[in-house]
């Protein structure tokens, strides 16, 4: 019979493990760390940012111009993975009381399901949000409290086309949706593409849809409030329309051939070496595609998702994400964190983020202005703003989003489903993402 | 008939290698080409050779991305993987021992637990708050030790079927020769686990080297970065530079690779050597 121990076994494990946890080593900063202007007495904060290069661009811009005002804060930027890894990280950071001073989030839909009146410090009477355009505000407010300062610029949403196969072929830029169908017939007449869609990024089947929102409240001005109160559907007129455009483009076969695999990157190359004329997206793309190649940026235009009728044509345009303080930033945090955020709503702070990256559209300050020389999508989609003839897009008027849109989207236009099952799928997730956030009605 | 059998054997084997060149180093050929394009060629996404072979470039931009996040995530790996592969052998060797050699009534009940910590999927953010009550959150040795709870069972399982099949006769010669119980286990048991050892570390370096989630929620912030963390650096929604993500692909899967190489060895010298007659 053996006899070990216990005791002393027991002992040796628990010192090899105290040893680590003690020792708690970590790797310091290694890289240069820019200047450090940490000077005394200052307040230093953190900005927790998503780590996409555009993201990246537009908020060391931003803080490299406001610790150059020297206000007696510095701030520091964090950053965080995009994607559902990158929104569960902030959800885990809020519940867990980690969360950054500052954070950088999607407004509307994406914003509410935060749940801010918990976790965020509440803006509404701050004197710096009077810069703040009131479309902006509204996509921030929650409970009749404002949450956020926007963070770049708002995006359209609509067609992407390549002019050079518009001029060459005599096309117009339509203004109803027929239009739209017969200028396809020719295009693909002329043996090109004349829709891509690019369903190897799943978000990107969402655009017929999406971007169809503004004819939607055209037809009928209070939808979101009923759609929201469970009086209307997308199965029924006039929101299914967006689905049966989808479904349209595909069995009238005008979609390019890898549509099933193809990823976003590769559908904007196709726009711009003209293998494909149209591309339903958003302008946040733009930069992606004028590195493509030299003429990209004049030769990419854009139009609105046309409807049934010309007179109400107009945009669908998304606001940009916002800056938002959780309620755990106190004290002379929380003072440092709202000077940072007063900086961040004037002209000058936009001007410093124009410089860092091509601005893909409007900016939601008063006062502010965007550079010449921008690229031709962008410019046209500044017109519909002008014009007045713009609708935020569903998800920030209601706070209802489906998670499943993007596959049933997938569904519908590669043919599996039909505009009709498709649509009434997706009521079927609203309805349980409605009971979840606890409407009432449903 | 001879001839014939040769000439079976011969396809088979042909075969084989035909299946894991499609595989394994067709994969591996795109990641590679891929990472020596440049951004536009890149994100059209084809398989073929570079016209401008730019891999030394795109390798320094990857290396310097993010203010040289990437030097620091590979020393927060290696002190990650070394460190908590290093207590799972130790300690899941001993538990293993324990569990097979000393029969007891709590047997059942830390089997059951065992196998708990298999079935059972660890939820993030009660584990956070136990972190902060016990004040390990965001540190590395917090981690280390989520590394090595969540790899445990897998460990304690796999050696304890190993111990099982060494004799007790060793254990009973060696008390008789006046081996205490340290001795018995670190001198006379421990040599003789070499091949299941090689497995464990080979198995648990590769996941805890290319774990995401763990360090992603338990140890978040720039300086505390891992590897897998900084693939997120080359990819958004709009504008996804494919060359560098590929680049920082290549360039991290390497030290695995390598691992993997050196261990192979290992893994059969330690099957031959390491084999006990009961």
């Amino acid at each position: 019979m053996i006899r070990t121990h216990r005791p002393v076994i027991g002992l040796i494990a628990g010192m090899a493990v105290a040893g680590v946890a003690v020792s708690g080593c970590s790797a310091g900063s290694l890289g240069s760390n820019s200047g450090d202007p940490t000077s005394k007495g200052s307040v230093t904060i953190s900005f927790l940012v998503d780590n996409s290069d555009s993201s990246m661009k537009l908020a060391n811009a931003a803080v490299d111009a406001f610790n150059a005002t020297n206000q007696g804060v510095v701030v520091k930027i964090d950053s965080r993975p995009g994607g559902t890894d990158g929104d569960n990280l902030v959800k885990t950071k809020l519940a867990t009381g980690d969360m950054n001073d500052l954070l950088m989030y999607n407004s509307g839909s994406l914003m509410a399901a935060l749940d801010p009146a918990k976790n965020l410090v509440p803006l509404t009477t701050e004197p710096f949000m009077g810069n703040v355009e009131d479309t902006f505000k509204t996509t921030v407010t929650s409970g009749g409290q404002v949450y956020g300062v926007p963070f770049g610029q708002a995006q359209g949403g609509g067609v992407l086309y390549n002019k050079k196969i518009f001029a060459k072929l005599g096309l117009s830029v339509p203004k109803t949706w027929s239009e739209f169908m017969s200028n396809n017939a020719k295009i693909k007449a002329a043996g090109i593409d004349p829709v891509i869609q690019t369903y190897g990024d799943t978000w990107s089947s969402q655009l017929f849809v999406l971007a169809d929102f503004h004819n939607v409240i055209a037809a009928q001005p209070d939808w979101a409030d009923k759609y929201t109160a469970n009086q209307a559907k997308y199965a029924d007129d006039p929101a299914i329309k967006g689905f049966q455009r989808l479904q349209q483009v595909h069995d009238a076969g005008y979609l390019n051939k890898d549509f099933a695999s193809a990823k976003n990157s590769q559908g904007l190359q196709m726009l711009v070496k003209g293998t494909g004329a149209q591309y339903p997206m958003l302008t946040g793309v733009v930069p992606a595609y004028v590195a493509m190649s030299d003429t990209a940026a004049k030769d990419i235009g854009l139009f609105a998702q046309p409807g049934d009728d010309a007179s109400t044509y107009g945009l669908t345009a998304w606001s940009p994400a916002g800056i938002y303080v959780p309620t755990t930033t106190t004290g002379e945090k929380l003072a440092a964190a709202k000077k940072f955020l007063a900086w961040m709503a004037t002209p000058e702070a936009c001007d410093a983020q124009s410089k860092a990256v091509s601005p893909s559209g409007p900016y939601m300050i008063k006062g502010s202005k965007l550079p010449d020389g921008l690229p031709t999508a962008v410019s046209d989609m500044e017109q519909f703003f002008a014009d007045g003839n713009v609708s935020p897009a569903l998800e920030f008027l209601s706070p209802l989003k489906g998670p499943n849109l993007e596959k049933i989207t997938v569904e519908v236009g590669s043919g599996i489903t039909s505009a009709a099952d498709g649509a009434k799928r997706y009521d079927e997730d609203v309805k349980k993402q409605a009971q979840q956030l606890g409407l009432d009605g449903w | 008939m001879n001839a014939m059998r040769r000439s079976s054997r011969w396809l088979i084997g042909s075969a084989g290698i035909a299946f894991t060149t499609v595989f394994f180093l067709v994969p591996f050929a795109f990641i590679f080409t891929m990472a020596a394009k440049d951004v536009n060629e890149a994100s059209m996404l084809n398989f073929s050779w570079p016209a401008h072979f730019q891999l030394l470039e795109n390798i320094v931009a990857v290396f310097q991305a993010h203010d040289y996040m990437l030097i620091i995530a590979f020393i927060n790996s290696s002190i990650l993987t070394l460190a908590s592969v290093t207590l799972l052998v130790l300690l899941g060797s001993m538990i293993a021992f324990v569990l097979d050699r000393r029969k007891s009534r709590l047997n059942p009940l830390i089997n059951t637990l065992v196998l708990a910590g298999l079935i059972i999927p660890p939820a993030v953010v009660p584990t956070i708050w136990v972190m902060q009550s016990v004040g390990i959150f965001k540190t590395m040795g917090g981690l280390i030790l989520i590394e090595v709870a969540f790899g445990l069972s897998f460990t304690v399982l796999t050696m304890r079927a190993f111990i099982a099949s060494i004799p007790r006769e060793i254990d009973e010669a060696a008390i008789v020769d006046g081996a205490g119980p340290l001795r018995l286990f670190f001198q006379v048991i421990f040599p003789l686990l070499r091949s299941v050892v090689v497995t464990i570390v080979v198995v648990q370096s590769i996941s805890v080297f290319n774990d995401f989630q763990n360090p992603l929620y338990f140890l978040p912030g720039d300086a505390n970065a891992t590897v897998q963390l900084t693939l997120f650096n080359f990819q958004s929604q709009y504008n996804t530079s494919y060359n560098l993500l590929f680049t920082n692909i290549l360039v991290i899967t390497i030290p695995m690779l390598v691992m993997y190489i050196l261990f192979q060895r290992q893994i059969v010298a330690g099957m031959t050597s390491g084999a006990v007659k009961g």
